[in-house]
């Protein structure tokens, strides 16, 4: 596949900032604010997780760096964007270096997964012979070349999920946000969607932030933590190191409740 | 703004997507719109040919002047020449008494005109003056009657104010008559588009996410209402194409004695108007129509 980015080989944490908040509040109402003088800085190619509890204040900094949500108090800085300041004519300019996964998929339901992906395309205005190569190399990436002519509600979950990780793909974002990917699968598909997710990553240097509430995904990819409370982000834990790693899985043996008991499906 | 032509066909194509999602809506907005501009067909036929036969009776209205006796051939024609200049008088002819009672004896009296030895009209000779603007005339006649010369001026006997009156309140009543129906298609038109609007609320914000310009967004919603507005206007277009040269036969034979009032206009001249009026009130409604509600529910 040919991105035009220059590659880099796995996570870095010495590339360039392009996430940035500074200080960042939101609160909906005079209640407890959903986030609360957040600090944050998320280097190019870098793989985040942002984890916490249901109300935690996880899905509301996502949502601000995405400039669906501004904030009460405090700046931030996406890609060279001030989003305290952009212009309403520049956010659809700014939002195409971004792409997008969801829990629920939003896949178009009257399409075809071919037409799912290319729809994002069509929004950017790509010459239809682009469109085509791309969305093939899109649907390659996720493993679902050969179901292309497929309607999306004819697929599982996990597929569902490929098919908007594609569609996320298919613009060639800087940064993947994908708000609880996997809260709709079960423990096997989901670890699946997050090896690809992992593979978008290291494969083209996509700067990758998942929100989830589930640890035990967290714990065994090893990866950035940044993990919220009541709005406040308490832990900001960098990739353990290799030896840390190995240590930690024979300490805890974690991987073995994970697919027993370690799951929400509740949420 | 440059568009690609494949995102112009995209678009389009999202549209008419948009129309078949919620036909009954679509049909309702339809039937409104093609309801209102046969409507404004009809009126438009009516008060167009009106204006043509009213337009067709003033051409024979005229004033006409007669002189004392003695008044010389040249002095008439000096008035002639004034009376050419008058912006109201569209064309002044000279009626010598021989002409005058060759056209009498042929018109009325034809054969027996042969027992009149000399010209019973002998001195009559007179101007005809034909208007621009009928509305003048009394002015005219009044101007006339001051002159030297002047022995009685005759003013036409059919006036057009009572047809150009009956025209006028037929326009204000169907102008009244139409501008409801316009707003109702323009209200119809508009929810129509909000449905579609709700009912893609998520696709709206996926491409909200993805990066669609606000124009992406919009223009398949408009694009939706001016096609409803299209194919109202199209529909009775065609209807009244099909019935016009039908009902004008019929009622010109129902009243062929009065076929020398009743010249109706020939079907092109009254489409060559028509088509382009009725078309671009459709796509007009719809636009304006889909463009309000778009403002209203489409904060993008």
């Amino acid at each position: 596949m040919a991105w035009n980015r220059t590659e880099i080989p796995g996570p870095v944490e010495s590339g360039e900032v392009v996430i940035s908040l500074r200080d960042v509040s939101k609160r909906y109402s005079r209640e407890a604010p959903a986030v609360s003088h957040a600090n944050l800085e998320v280097h190019e190619g870098e793989f985040v997780f942002i984890t916490g509890e249901t109300g935690s204040g996880k899905s509301t900094l996502l949502k601000i760096i995405m400039h669906q949500l501004v904030p009460t108090d405090g700046t931030v800085n996406v890609l060279g964007y001030n989003l305290n300041k952009i212009r309403h004519t520049k956010i659809p300019k700014f939002r195409r270096n971004l792409g997008v996964v969801f829990q629920d998929f939003r896949l178009l339901k009257d399409r075809n997964v071919y037409e799912n992906v290319a729809f994002a395309q069509r929004i950017i205005q790509v010459p239809g012979e682009q469109i085509r190569r791309n969305v093939t190399d899109a649907l390659d990436m996720v493993g679902l070349a050969d179901k292309y002519k497929r309607q999306v509600t004819q697929l599982s979950g996990g597929e569902q999920q490929r098919v908007a990780i594609a569609r996320a793909l298919v613009n060639k974002p800087f940064i993947l946000l994908a708000d609880e990917p996997t809260g709709n699968l079960d423990a096997e598909t989901a670890w699946d969607i997050m090896q690809l997710i992992e593979r978008i990553n290291t494969q083209y240097g996509t700067t990758v932030i998942v929100v989830t509430h589930d640890r035990s995904i967290v714990d065994r990819m090893n990866k950035r933590v940044i993990e919220m409370k009541q709005g406040e982000i308490i832990r900001d834990d960098p990739a353990r190191t290799e030896e840390e790693y190995d240590e930690y899985y024979e300490d805890e043996n974690a991987y073995q409740d994970v697919d027993s008991d370690g799951y929400d499906y509740e949420n | 703004m440059t568009m690609r032509i494949s995102t112009f066909f995209y678009t389009l194509w999202q549209g008419i997507r948009n129309i078949f999602r919620n036909k009954g809506y679509s049909a309702a907005s339809i039937a409104t719109i093609s309801a209102s501009l046969f409507l404004f067909g009809l009126f438009f036929s009516v008060i167009d040919n009106i204006s043509y036969m009213v337009h067709n009776a003033e051409q024979g209205v005229a004033v006409t002047v007669f002189f004392d006796d003695g008044t010389t051939t040249e002095e008439i024609n000096q008035l002639k020449i004034a009376l050419e200049e008058r912006p109201e008088v569209k064309q002044v002819v000279y009626v010598s008494a021989d002409d005058a009672w060759a056209e009498f004896s042929k018109e009325y009296l034809g054969d027996y005109a042969d027992g009149f030895t000399e010209n019973p009209l002998a001195g009559d000779d007179n101007l005809e003056i034909y208007l621009n603007d009928v509305s003048k005339q009394g002015e005219l006649v009044n101007y006339l009657e001051k002159l030297d010369n002047v022995r009685e001026v005759n003013r036409s006997e059919i006036t057009a104010d009572t047809l150009t009156g009956v025209n006028r309140l037929l326009a204000y009543m169907s102008g009244f008559i139409i501008a409801i129906l316009i707003i109702v298609s323009i209200f119809l038109i508009s929810n129509t588009v909000a449905t579609g609007i709700t009912s893609h609320k998520d696709e709206i914000n996926i491409m909200k996410y993805i990066g669609a310009t606000d124009f992406f967004v919009r223009a398949p919603y408009v694009i939706e209402g001016m096609i409803i507005g299209l194919v109202g206007a199209l529909i009775p277009l065609g209807f009244t194409y099909f019935f016009y040269n039908r009902v004008v036969g019929m009622i010109a034979d129902r009243f062929s004695m009065l076929s020398n009032i009743l010249k109706f206009m020939p079907a092109a001249d009254v489409f060559r108007y028509l088509i382009p009026i009725m078309i671009a009130l459709g796509v007009g409604i719809g636009f304006l129509g889909s463009t309000l509600t778009i403002r209203k529910h489409l904060h993008v």
